[in-house]
């Protein structure tokens, strides 16, 4: 009975997983608390680009692909912001233990982004981030649009292609 | 009451799913699933165990409603039986977190389960550590009110989760945090940025009998009511920011601490100077009986109220983390320095692509105390000195691009680790480790990652010696390979090596797949026991040996 259930309850996920997708898009969360790297608490809506896309990129001072992915897509961020006007935003996860060394370790690495501190993971739970890095898409009006999560080395040439589909 | 909570979930999953693919209730599920399993076979030189079960799992699911400003979510998750490392109290099924939510722009109220957290966490916080196998979510009523723009007040009540079951210790807290750059305009502008937060947490819990140690014919009277304050501030000018926070703890006596009454104390302070390319920080921190628990009787890492990070560096390189620092929670003392800096590009040292620098330093200490009492007294007094060195590391990174296709790092560190951290006997150990990373873009579809390291430690492994029977032991080397083709699959393969004074070869090979954001992976090796920590919290992972596999999916 229990396993029938379970079977059950975990084929109504996957079912549903493929359904959503035909579906509307959900909206970025907007009312979810977050800090800016100067210790000032804003809500999640202060994430968008006048109608333009948003990537927006979970991370964290300790992760290493974060990082990777992070510092290549520096090399790049210039053309893809002329070409098609999208904003990088990262999110970062670093709880107490390295929180305070968010702003140096973005700094220190010259990075271009906005930053955001999501201390206790509020943002990462409602958008059901399981690991960094985890990458999303918004289009214009805040819908997401596409999400990934890890990186490997190239991986951010899907990301501008997906951010260049929806421009088309 | 298991298959209740189990059909209760089916119907839920499978109603969710009807309304979503009808749209009749107009707004949005998301969520994600996680499936883990592993199977392990007796190998005595790791120490590992055959697993009657066969196969070993742990799944769960999440799912979020979200319409408007209003959101529910509920979250089902299954051990059979858990996963090795994971206490056997989690074994079962069934629905482990459920809330609903209003989330306005001035106003959020949570009902159910819910994660918060004051300042650093000092006096509360609660959250989930999926692989640590740790969740002290509260379950009760959360509020924040946002009054005015720079106002934040939050009000929290409500019991403890722990495996299960809920605490029987009562958790209610305050906290406010004001940023008075936008309340006071003229400091808006300028250079200085000002936020001061305070917080009060209060536990009740009813009494119990605790024999004194001065004489056991009479119990202890137990404070029923413990209650903790902490006050920050987080302050910039220019380039610099300071961030510190105090806190103070009441009369506590705990199974943790040994039941005495001296109130616990803790201090966190944040120094940091960043502009583009360069950056430095120095970390203090101070705590002197802080464990703060929603049963007093607990211990183990379940039921914290607060959140008391490792103040050293989470290093993520196998040799550099083999020996994890883990927070002492009855009292150390300790600094980290950082320093980050780019050698800018067409330097000297900096050549055609840049160079990185980073150096990191840590060093804990216990507190220098002088014994005075055991349970009912005040335990102790605590002198100006410095305890027994804990813990201590010095590491420098480099990290230079050689072409537009290969980056290579290197990583050199000095450990000194003390055995007592993990109440184990035993002298220091003293390693010094070495790694090299080396990633090449070889396509446009393939990469591949090379890492070897080296640790060179002065301890040694004798399996009859209980000071010496530390499986971690000797000197190590290592090797892995990860290729990597396209977007979507992975391989790689790994061993681990004692070669000289220690014990065990520890191979794995490994396979993922990753589509958006869905991700298998499985891997077949040998796994060291050992302690997996993740922000100075940390849990024992016995030794195994086989298959593993992990799937992961978010919608």
């Amino acid at each position: 009975m229990k396993k029938i259930l379970l079977a059950f309850a975990l084929f109504s996920i996957f079912n549903f997983q493929f359904s959503i997708s035909e579906a509307q898009n959900a909206k970025m969360p907007q009312n979810i608390t977050l800090k800016t790297i100067d210790g000032q608490n804003v809500q999640s809506s202060v994430i968008q680009n006048d109608g333009k896309p948003v990537i927006i990129s979970f991370w964290a001072t300790w992760c290493k692909p974060c990082n990777r992915e992070l510092n290549n897509i520096k090399e790049v961020y210039e053309e893809w912001q002329e070409e098609t006007g999208v904003k990088l935003v990262a999110i970062s996860i670093d709880d107490a233990r390295s929180a305070a060394r968010v702003k140096p370790h973005a700094e220190g690495n010259d990075w271009p982004y906005e930053i955001y501190l999501d201390q206790n993971s509020d943002l990462k739970r409602v958008m059901g981030v399981v690991n960094v890095p985890h990458t999303f898409i918004l289009n214009g009006e805040g819908e997401i649009v596409w999400q990934h999560t890890g990186y490997q080395d190239g991986g951010e040439e899907e990301v501008i292609e997906k951010v260049r589909e929806l421009l088309k | 009451m298991n298959r209740l909570k189990l059909i209760m979930t089916a119907l839920l999953i499978g109603g969710a799913t009807t309304a979503s693919a009808q749209g009749i209730m107009g707004g949005h599920v998301t969520g994600n699933v996680q499936v883990d399993g592993q199977m392990s076979h007796a190998d005595s030189t790791i120490g590992s165990q055959d697993v009657p079960e066969k196969l070993l799992m742990n799944a769960r699911a999440d799912i979020l409603y979200t319409n408007g400003d209003f959101s529910a979510g509920l979250r089902f998750e299954m051990y059979e039986k858990p996963l090795l490392g994971f206490d056997a109290q989690y074994e079962g099924e069934g629905l482990a977190n459920y809330f609903v939510s209003y989330n306005g722009e001035r106003l959020s109220v949570t009902a159910g389960n819910f994660y918060e957290q004051f300042g650093s966490g000092m006096i509360l916080r609660t959250y989930e550590d999926r692989y640590l196998g740790l969740d002290n979510s509260i379950r009760g009523l959360n509020v924040t009110l946002r009054p005015i723009d720079g106002i934040t007040i939050k009000g929290v009540i409500g019991k403890e989760r722990t495996y299960w079951f809920y605490s029987e210790g009562l958790v209610r807290g305050v906290d406010g945090e004001v940023n008075l750059g936008s309340l006071i305009k003229s400091l808006g502008e300028s250079k200085f940025r000002v936020t001061l937060g305070a917080g009060f947490v209060s536990k009740y819990e009813t009494d119990e009998v605790i024999p004194s140690s001065a004489d056991p014919e009479y119990k202890l009277n137990l404070p029923l009511n413990v209650g903790a304050s902490s006050v920050r501030a987080d302050l910039g000018y220019g380039n610099w920011s300071l961030q510190a926070e105090y806190a103070y703890k009441g009369q506590d006596p705990n199974t943790i601490n040994g039941y005495i009454y001296r109130p616990g104390q803790g201090l966190l302070l944040n120094l940091n100077y960043s502009q583009r390319g360069f950056s430095a920080g120095i970390q203090a921190k101070r705590i002197d009986n802080m464990g703060f628990k929603a049963d007093r009787s607990q211990s183990g890492e379940m039921l914290y109220i607060n959140y008391l990070p490792a103040i050293t560096k989470n290093h993520t390189y196998a040799f550099l983390s083999m020996y994890p620092y883990a927070t002492q929670v009855n009292g150390e003392q300790g600094l980290q320095g950082d320093v980050m800096y780019k050698f800018k590009k067409g330097t000297f040292l900096g050549g055609e692509y840049g160079t990185d620098l980073h150096l990191n330093s840590s060093v804990v200490y216990g507190l220098d105390t002088t014994v005075t009492g055991g349970a009912g007294t005040d335990g102790y007094e605590v002198n100006s000195g410095l305890g027994q060195l804990l813990y201590g590391d010095v590491s420098v990174e480099v990290a230079k691009k050689l072409s537009k296709a290969v980056k290579v790092t290197a990583t050199y560190a000095y450990q000194v680790f003390n055995p007592v951290v993990e109440n184990e006997p035993g002298s220091l150990h003293h390693n010094n480790i070495v790694v090299a990373d080396v990633a090449w873009k070889v396509n446009k579809k393939h990469s591949l990652r090379f890492e070897a390291e080296w640790m060179g430690s002065d301890s040694h492994y004798d399996a009859d010696d209980p000071e010496h029977n530390d499986r971690r032991a000797g000197d190590w080397v290592m090797g892995l390979v990860e290729w990597n083709i396209g977007t979507h699959w992975f391989v790689s393969a790994s061993d681990q090596y004692a070669y000289n004074d220690g014990i065990g070869n520890y191979y794995n090979l490994s396979v993922g797949y990753t589509h958006g954001a869905t991700r298998l992976q499985v891997g077949y090796g040998k796994q060291r026991e050992g302690l997996l920590c993740i922000g100075g919290v940390c849990r024992v992972v016995p030794a195994s040996n086989g298959l593993t596999f992990s799937l992961t999916t978010s919608f």
